[in-house]
């Protein structure tokens, strides 16, 4: 058995090379200290998205674009054998998704990791993470019930009041000039075909980079001589722990999907109004709050103008802080680390009370 | 004598190449962009096309309502101007107005409260008010586009503010 | 209702015996396991002459006695309470019928508790072999205090026809042993004692994780090795057992595990499928789990680790008695006695004919509401509360949503007269009581939502 085996390998290595990357593989090793937990959280994302990717196709199998997007839902979430564990593994998994993401930008960032040669990678995960949200707001709406057609229609406003250029995008968005089945076509074109075809490349060459530099030392281990630093091999050591990690995740999932099944509110209805206190997912209410502070068209520019500037100075982190033994340029940068993790997290937490003080409000009949 | 450039097929004489080497990166582009107004043309026409109709109908300058006149007093009715949610409230003391229902915060559909005789947004509490369509409290910058109503024995025509 | 109605707000009676009884058998089916772990890790040690192992079992015998003598002890005390306060009429039927059996597992309880405490505080102070001995009969008398507690768990679900035939004759208990020996016994005996190993492994990897790898990686690397070995019976058995165990459920209980497969809709009772889907996730992946995290790496095996590999036992287990528990629906004693306290023998005669709160004597009724309002609610709180909470867990109001005072008498009337095609007959009792007693009852419900707010996407049917 093992002599077939290994002839085997030997027939596909000589056509594919597989010794050369297993070689690679064997020396690699990856730093082990007090922070090492944090290096598994990419391949945390990175299981989310493959689980997204298989339900995502299992949904496709009865999901229909068009006037019987909600019809179709219904019938998956309500008919189908499993219907309903599928869909909300997918909506359960698109959150956690983002929520894995964001503990990994934020690792990366607060351990520098970003740093040279790892710019590209920290551009390109810049890059996924923005594909992601596009994700899950293209995807958002496809369920066609009040929440998704609400959300949507508010959401396509930010692109409707950019000046200039803003509503003809925002109706070739929608296919119109309201959210309408032209636009759950389009948001499913996007969401199914072209977002992923973008993903995927990008995705690989993120992949591919840390593969090729390897996982960074945080600063602080840096320094110390090479005899006291620990590392444990990436194959099969770090692989191993690796696996552990993603069974529990797999785990966390199945709760979240068993306890809390994602339910479908009511079907659109463009003539009604929306529920009270109606809002975006969470990884979208710290916007939505920043939108809401600041009132008419020149205060939303500025909003908008502020995030853009935050997006931006956070994606060009690494031309700052790039040399690794100027102090001060890294202890800046780690302030202003701290002050987007505080800004995100009293902006959405604040979402969250003001729209519970808006359905009190209602409920009192104010 | 001095070397050519590069290797020209046609072996002609170094005063020539430089400059058909520019026309022909010029050429190359042009050609280029011509491909690509080609395709690029018929799909922004293919996506738009549903835009392009809904422009059509939004142009409609006026709506008509059968048996709306049959509408209680102290009631409102939603109904779609073109493409767009509309509300037309019946007031208590008789008379008529519709606005279109997209609020001026950020685009959510307003509805008409009847026991507070006020219009009202779910999304963020803003108010308006239901004759003037005026905004009245709540985030909202600016008042809804009020429509003219026009009531008859047969219906109620809705039509666009006709500005001088 | 023989009994005065505990009222508890927003999680409701169930969940107060729930939250204690889980946490009760991760530290209980630790305690067994334990025991067993105990004695063969000494044993091994001292027969291999494993001095190191020793210090290690002693340092693990004090958290066993801690963990399984206060906590165990107390939350199992506080089964009793929650359960006398919770649902005395079941509780009074099961001590009626195993008053011995309840008498000699306390003499195992005392047993184990003070063998626990002289194993621990004798180390090194008696010889080996006699420690030995203690550690074995802690471990025998923890093993029957599972075998005795075991028989009356599994009467609930499958009091056995032999029982059946003589319930409310008075001579239940003559037939002690074939409802003691019922026939979810043996099956759910196999499926405990599979999951106490698991846990004495998973408990022995927390304490196994705290050695420091680098000062005793050879210690720390066979511990942590022999400990993650303890989970590999459950794996293999468990799939197996759990057939069996299925297999001896009756069918109408069987058949809730289906109600959730096509469906999550509100009302529908899928809860019994959903969980039991996580029950076969974690068992399946737990030992695949300590295989990456501790087996491959032991020296690096750190208590998160640990810790990690127990929450996720923790899931299975409270999945695991979840749907014990639901599986028994609509009974609280299978065919016998409804969730709610009404006996099935009783429906017809007593409880229609002669009416509910007749029959209900510490069931009061408020004198501050009007008449058929204090009935109603009478019978609300006798009836219903047993599962419902009015606006918190699987509430009344969420689930009433909609329904205006026809709808409601409606449904009553379909849950009252409990023919076949009565969709909720699979996991509720049917409402009793006169016709006076179910108007009311209707107009209490109907009177929470004047407004009869709109109802959630309900599945088309």
């Amino acid at each position: 058995m093992k002599a077939l085996a290994a002839s085997v390998y030997q027939w596909m290595d000589e056509r594919l090379g597989l010794e050369e990357a297993l070689a690679f593989a064997r020396h690699k090793t990856v730093p082990v200290h007090r922070h090492t937990f944090w290096y598994y959280w990419g391949g945390i994302s990175l299981l989310f998205f493959l689980i997204q990717a298989f339900t995502g196709i299992l949904l496709l199998v009865y999901y229909r674009p068009g006037p019987e997007a909600y019809d179709s839902v219904r019938q998956i979430t309500y008919d189908i054998n499993f219907g309903w564990l599928i869909r909300s593994a997918h909506s359960w998994a698109a959150n956690l998704m983002i929520g894995a993401i964001f503990i990994h930008m934020f690792s990366v960032y607060f351990m520098k990791a970003y740093r040279k040669p790892r710019e590209i990678g920290w551009f390109s995960g810049i890059g996924l993470l923005l594909l992601c949200m596009v994700f899950g707001f293209s995807g958002y709406l496809l369920p066609m019930d009040e929440l998704a057609y609400f959300a949507t229609k508010v959401g396509l406003e930010i692109p409707q009041k950019t000046p200039v250029i803003g509503p003809v995008i925002a109706n070739l968005m929608r296919g119109g000039l309201e959210v309408s089945e032209f636009t759950v076509q389009r948001f499913f074109a996007l969401h199914v075909v072209v977002l992923p075809a973008l993903f995927l490349p990008l995705l690989g060459l993120h992949l591919w980079l840390v593969q090729k530099h390897g996982n960074a030392w945080p600063p602080a281990e840096e320094v110390k001589p090479a005899a006291e630093r620990k590392t444990m091999p990436f194959f099969p050591n770090f692989l191993a722990k690796d696996l552990a990690m993603w069974l529990i995740t797999l785990n966390v999932l199945a709760v979240c999907a068993a306890l809390f099944p994602w339910d479908l509110g009511e079907q659109a209805d463009a003539l009604k109004a929306p529920p009270p206190g109606i809002h975006p997912e969470w990884y979208f209410m710290s916007s939505f709050m920043v939108i809401k502070l600041f009132q008419g068209a020149w205060g939303q520019a500025f909003a908008m103008g502020l995030f853009t500037l935050g997006l931006v100075l956070w994606t060009l982190v690494p031309l700052f802080d790039s040399t690794r033994h100027a102090g001060q340029r890294g202890k800046y940068a780690t302030y202003f680390g701290l002050l987007v993790v505080v800004i995100l997290a009293v902006t959405t937490i604040w979402a969250y009370y003001a729209v519970a003080a808006e359905i009190q409000q209602h409920a009192q009949g104010l | 004598m001095n070397e050519p450039a590069a290797p020209s097929e046609f072996c002609e004489d170094s005063a020539n190449v430089a400059p058909r080497r520019a026309f022909v990166r010029v050429a190359m582009g042009g050609i280029g962009l011509c491909y690509a107004a080609a395709i690029g043309y018929p799909v922004y026409r293919y996506l738009s096309a549903p835009v392009e109709k809904a422009e059509v109908l939004a142009a409609i300058t006026e709506v008509t309502l059968p048996e709306a006149q049959k509408l209680p007093s102290g009631s409102a009715l939603m109904f779609k101007f073109g493409p767009f949610a509309s509300l037309l409230i019946h007031h208590r003391d008789g008379g008529w107005s519709a606005f279109d229902a997209k609020c001026t915060h950020m685009g959510c559909t307003v509805q008409f409260e009847a026991d507070k005789d006020r219009i009202f947004c779910a999304c963020h509490g803003g108010t308006y008010d239901p004759k003037t369509g005026v905004n009245t409290g709540g985030p909202p910058p600016k008042p809804l586009k009020q429509y003219e109503v026009k009531v008859s024995e047969a219906g109620i025509v809705v039509s666009r503010v006709k500005t001088a | 209702m023989n009994y005065p109605f505990w009222d508890v707000p927003h999680i409701g009676s169930g969940w107060v015996i729930g939250l204690i009884a889980i946490f009760h058998v991760m530290i209980s089916h630790f305690a067994v396991g334990g025991g067993f772990y105990l004695w063969l890790a000494e044993r091994k040690a001292l027969r291999e002459n494993r001095r190191e192992w020793l210090v290690m079992l002693r340092q693990h015998s004090k958290f066993f006695l801690v963990l399984t003598g206060v906590f165990g002890a107390a939350s199992g005390v506080g089964i009793w309470f929650a359960i006398g306060l919770a649902h005395p009429e079941a509780t009074s039927t099961l001590i009626h019928n195993f008053v011995f059996g309840w008498a000699i597992e306390w003499v195992f309880f005392m047993v184990e508790l003070t063998t626990a405490a002289v194993y621990y505080y004798t180390w090194g102070r008696i010889p080996d072999r006699l420690h030995l001995k203690v550690g074995w009969v802690y471990a025998v008398a923890s093993l029957f205090t599972l075998i005795i507690i075991n028989g009356i768990l599994t009467f609930m679900l499958t009091p056995g026809a032999a029982w059946l035939s003589v319930a409310g004759s008075g001579q239940e208990a003559a037939k002690f042993w074939a409802a003691f020996f019922n026939p979810t016994y043996w099956p759910s005996l196999f499926l405990r004692t599979l999951v106490c190993v698991s846990l004495a492994g998973i408990w022995a990897l927390v304490t196994c994780s705290r050695l420091d790898g680098e000062r005793q990686p050879a210690l720390k690397t066979e511990l942590v090795r022999w400990s993650a070995k303890w989970l590999l019976p459950s794996f293999l058995l468990l799939p197996l057992v759990l057939a069996w165990f299925l297999w001896q459920v009756p069918e109408s209980q069987r058949e809730l595990l289906k109600l959730g497969i096509s469906t999550i809709g509100s009302g529908a009772f899928t809860q019994v499928t959903r969980i039991s889907m996580l029950i076969a996730l974690t068992s399946g992946t737990i030992v695949l789990v300590v295989y990456f995290l501790a087996w491959r790496s032991p020296r690096e095996f750190t208590l998160s680790h640990a810790l990690a590999v127990l929450l996720l036992g923790l899931i299975a287990t409270a999945s695991g008695e979840y749907t014990r528990e639901t599986l028994r629906k609509p009974y609280v004693i299978g065919q016998h006695m409804y969730s709610n306290g009404v006996r099935k023998q009783w429906v017809a005669d007593k409880y229609n004919r002669e009416g509910y709160l007749m029959h209900s004597p510490w069931v009061s009724k408020d004198p501050a509401l009007p008449p058929q309002m204090a009935t109603g609610q009478a019978m609300f709180r006798g009836q219903c509360m047993s599962c419902h909470t009015r606006d918190g867990y699987r509430s009344m109001e969420r689930l009433l949503a909609g329904r205006n005072p026809e709808a409601i008498q409606n449904l009553l009337k379909v849950l009252h007269e409990n023919k076949e095609n009565n969709p909720y007959r699979a996991y509720m009792p049917p409402v009793v009581g006169t016709a006076d007693e179910i108007a009311a009852l209707g107009a209490y419900l109907a009177a929470w939502s004047p407004a009869f707010k709109p109802p959630p996407a309900k599945p088309a049917k």
